[in-house]
């Protein structure tokens, strides 16, 4: 399956790089209750929940950010298995500054998927991973939003530092 | 031929068990103390396997067993091949690469198991599956027919040189030289793709060992329980008689049921043997579409040479045959391809080639039509694109060509699916034509009637063609008949029974030679505990073959009745007859014995015995075709196309069919009937998708489409020609796969006609209506 889009931050490239990097971000764009620990700067492992059609579970697997030139632009690699089946996706993402304080994300990439995901779900697949993405990019909005707010108002910058000022949400999880 | 039962359109015996809900199938049956099976199968298509780790699934409350590969020692290998490799056809190149039971080291479909967990319930069995943990490391997956042959590809099997499976060649005359002195030559690329059996009921198993008598019963929804009987024993190193399979009833089997070395055919009796308990496993219908042989995927470069007046002076096809990662069975299906391509027309020159190749797919094996309907496909639509060079009318190239009555038998150069060479031994293809053509009023719609429509805007077309189905193949089938002492009758053969109605038609023969009623005559199938020789119910063979075997013993009982009622009763053997039940003497109604009493004067238990007879009225016979006896027949239908929606609506569907003898009418309606379904399901609805990973996107019937009622023509026309065949005494060939095999030609040939205004060429099958929209997109291009 391929994928591509584009979003507009409303933030500067440095600032949207440096929030997409943050593990806790990423974290909170992962549907339901997923979560992602860090291992390195480029390596990080966890869970994701993923429900497609009739087909429900959780993939344990792994996220590794390659050809990184920030802020500019870097490549994801994400490979999950679970009883469900495994998914396979690479990510290529470009943040582009538009001159205006504002930065556009730009991403292409393709998704492998298999075992009973792709044999009862795969007529669904397309609407879940835009749906997922959607959600993804709002929970990054908001994330940004907070960054900003953050800075504006006191320097402390990098959420974790003083968690208790800051509310993080993830996306209220769709039902499909 | 009719007889007082034989011919006639009798209600099936067994309908009202079935009807009632009090017919067992093998799901029915519970034993005390059974446990169930569950298979964690592969999600990769191909990858090599690290570890499986089982250790917490064993520890889950429920579970009594887990196995992996290494758990099975000496018994893990490659499972029997099941149909011999083609070394009766010169210079062929065949490479056995048989199913493995469980995968060890590498995996080679999505599907393949990877582990055996036997527990309380399917349900426990099932809920360990999240406690297994398998390393694998994925490979790049071989799917695609054509680069799978190229130098570079990813091997299925590493320790060949490539993916080739097989390679045959057959021909007779010469290609080369027909089409150089043609006045045309007409090549077209044609691809046919895969399609499930879809059987009411999945596969299923039960093993009941006992370890004290040292005597195995399983209970198989099998069509060759004698051959996985064999299998079973010989593995486990057990004498025949100690392992008993019977069959209970079975929701459908449509060929996969034939396969005797799938995983739970091998691995659950071995457990069984551990465990010393029964246990279970019945697939649910995602292991069906996922991990049981499906079949069709063939992609054919084929060529027809043909003069201006329509003579066709050769055909080549060369072709692609996808056998999954593995080749149980042998090369039965494309050899069926080869043998159905030219099979009912006079064509001089013909050169067929197969490139058998291994992917990473599901196993094919054969579905309803076995080969025959790709061979078909791609001779109708190759003479349909003649006929349009030439201007000519597709009925009547196909009239100027046709194998005519005068010609039989007519030896055809090919060798089939019994190593053999194809002998036609019978029919009227043309007046099967004809009468197509009659039935539907093939000339009135295209003269009148549809240029009406067409100045309606409606696009209705009409599709007419011709097809030859080859059946009743050897080896051989056998069967006894025993009169009981209460004159009843007992019938036992050893193939199996998914629904064809042998327990009536079986029933009829006897009946017919014995003079009894029909409802007395009991027929046993599938119980290889009753009878224990045979080859199983595929090929269209087992009214043909088991029938013949019923027809000769009961024969042999019939002449010892009489001979013996000319004893007892003191008349001349011409003046004795078997009717109502009783052996009876010609125009004197009070002289007579019963058959049951004569079963027991048959069978004395005192006194002395003649030398060389046998006691009571039983005898047991066999038999077996030099080569198998060919139906044949003629389809034509019209359709009406939604130009906006592209839904195809099959409005009138019209099948003349020659199956030589018919033993029961209404039964033979039946099977063309649902062969038609499963036809039209080919061509419209039913497709099994694989992505370039080897993953299965259609394995449920969300995806996977039958045709219901409402997508079935209000009516099927039938219409009847029988040939009798020269190859049995009754004159039976099979018709089981009969309705399926046109189809998907007509169909085409019917769209085409819809849609001439777009210049469409159907060169594929299965069509839905948006892959029909592309095509007519495409084709306004060009």
């Amino acid at each position: 399956m391929n994928l591509e889009g584009e979003h507009q931050f409303k933030g500067p490239r440095q600032e949207v790089w440096d929030m997409f990097r943050d593990p806790e971000t990423l974290s909170a764009c992962l549907p339901g209750k997923s979560q992602l620990t860090k291992i390195d700067e480029q390596h990080f492992e966890g869970t994701i929940n993923i429900r497609i059609g009739p087909v429900n579970g959780s993939f344990g697997g792994n996220l590794e950010i390659t050809d990184e030139i920030p802020p500019e632009k870097c490549t994801l690699v994400v490979q999950g298995r679970g009883v469900t089946g495994f998914v396979k996706g690479i990510g290529h993402i470009q943040f582009v500054d538009q001159g205006d304080g504002t930065t556009l994300l730009k991403y292409t990439g393709e998704a492998q998927i298999g075992g009973t995901l792709a044999s009862v779900g795969q007529r669904m697949i397309d609407s879940v991973a835009k749906t997922m993405i959607r959600a993804a990019f709002e929970s990054l909005n908001k994330s940004l939003e907070v960054r900003l707010a953050a800075k504006e108002s006191g320097g402390k910058g990098v959420r974790g530092s003083d968690s208790s000022k800051v509310n993080l949400e993830k996306p209220a999880e769709e039902k499909l | 031929m009719a007889g007082i039962v034989f011919g006639q359109r009798i209600p099936r015996n067994e309908d009202a068990r079935l009807l009632t809900g009090k017919a067992e199938f093998v799901d029915d049956i519970e034993l005390p103390g059974m446990l169930h099976a569950a298979f964690l199968r592969s999600d990769y298509a191909h990858a090599r396997i690290n570890s499986i780790d089982v250790s917490a699934a064993l520890k889950r409350p429920g579970v009594v067993a887990v196995y992996t590969a290494t758990d099975f020692g000496d018994y893990w290998k490659p499972g029997p091949l099941q149909v011999p490799p083609p070394t009766a056809i010169p210079n062929s190149v065949f490479f056995a690469r048989t199913l493995i039971p469980i995968s060890k080291d590498k995996i080679r479909y999505s599907g393949e198991p990877l582990a055996v967990v036997i527990a309380e319930s399917r349900y426990i069995a099932e809920d360990a599956f999240d406690d297994i943990i398998v390393d694998v490391e994925p490979l790049d997956a071989v799917t695609d027919l054509e680069k799978a042959l190229e130098p570079g590809s990813p091997l299925v099997h590493e320790d060949l040189e490539s993916n080739l499976a097989a390679h045959v060649i057959q021909q007779h005359g010469n290609w080369e030289e027909a089409a150089a002195r043609a006045d045309y030559v007409v090549k077209r690329k044609i691809m046919v793709d895969r399609c499930a059996g879809g059987a009411m009921e999945n596969r299923g198993i039960i093993v009941d060992w006992n370890e004290r008598s040292g005597e195995m019963t399983i209970w198989a929804s099998t069509q060759a329980p004698i051959p996985l009987r064999n299998s079973i024993a010989a593995r486990l190193g057990l004498f025949e008689d100690k392992v008993r399979v019977i069959t209970p009833f079975i929701g459908g089997g449509f060929g996969p049921k034939i396969m005797t070395s799938m995983p739970d055919d091998v691995l659950i009796p071995i457990i069984a043997t551990w465990l010393k308990r029964p246990i279970k496993w019945i697939e649910d219908r995602r292991e069906n579409f996922l991990a049981t042989t499906s079949e069709r995927d063939q992609i054919h470069y084929a060529e027809i040479a043909f003069n201006k007046d329509g003579a066709i002076l050769g055909v080549k096809d060369m072709f692609y045959h996808n056998t999954g990662a593995y080749d149980p069975y042998g090369m039965t299906v494309p050899l069926n391809t080869q043998t159905h391509t030219v099979s009912n027309y006079n064509v001089p020159n013909f050169y067929t080639e197969i490139k058998m190749v291994f992917t990473n797919e599901m196993v094919v094996t054969p579905v309803r039509g076995a080969g025959r309907p790709e061979g078909v496909f791609v001779m109708e639509r190759l003479i349909d694109y003649a006929a349009c060079e030439l201007g000519m009318d597709p009925a009547d190239i196909r009239a100027r060509n046709l194998i005519t009555r005068e010609q039989y038998p007519v030896r055809t150069g090919i060798i089939g699916q019994d190593f053999v060479e194809g002998v036609l031994d019978s029919g009227d293809y043309p007046k099967a034509l004809q009468k197509a053509c009659d039935m539907i009023g093939y000339d009135r719609f295209i003269r009148e009637e549809q240029p009406r429509l067409r100045a309606e805007g409606k696009h209705k077309g009409i599709g007419i063609v011709c097809f030859t189905e080859g059946t009743a193949v050897g080896p051989y089938e056998g069967a006894r008949v025993t009169v009981g002492a209460n004159g009843k009758v007992n019938v036992t053969t050893g193939i199996s029974t998914q629904g064809q109605g042998h327990f009536t038609v079986f029933a009829q023969i006897a009946a017919e030679q014995l003079g009894v009623d029909v409802k007395d005559v009991n027929v046993i199938t599938g119980d290889t505990g009753q009878f224990h020789w045979g080859a199983g119910t595929f090929a269209s063979r087992g009214a043909a073959v088991a029938g013949t075997a019923i027809y000769k013993a009961a024969s042999k009982i019939r002449q010892k009745a009489i001979m013996l009622g000319s004893q007892f009763l003191g008349a001349p053997e011409d003046q004795i007859e078997l009717c109502g039940g009783r052996v009876c003497v010609k125009g004197d109604p009070s002289r007579y014995i019963s058959m049951g009493e004569m079963a027991q004067r048959a069978n004395p238990t005192r006194g002395t015995f003649p030398e060389g007879a046998e006691p009571g009225l039983e005898a047991v016979d066999y038999y077996g075709p030099p080569y198998g006896a060919t139906g044949a027949g003629s389809v034509a239908m019209i359709v009406d196309v939604d130009p906006e929606t592209m839904a195809v609506r099959v409005e009138r569907y019209v099948i003349v069919h020659d199956a030589g003898t018919i033993i029961n009418p209404m039964l033979v309606e039946g099977q063309v009937l649902g062969g038609v379904s499963m036809g039209i399901g080919n061509s419209f609805f039913e497709k099994m998708v694989y992505d370039e990973n080897g993953q299965l996107l259609s394995a449920s019937f969300m995806d996977y489409l039958l045709p219901q009622a409402t997508d079935m023509p209000a009516k099927i026309e039938l219409g009847h020609i029988e040939t009798p065949s020269p190859l049995n005494p009754l004159g039976i060939k099979g018709v089981g796969e009969a309705g399926a095999i046109p189809t998907p030609a007509c169909f085409a040939q019917a769209v085409e006609n819809a849609l001439a205004d777009c210049g469409l060429q159907i060169l594929e099958m299965p069509l839905s209506p948006s892959r029909l929209w592309e095509l007519v997109q495409q084709s306004g291009k060009e």
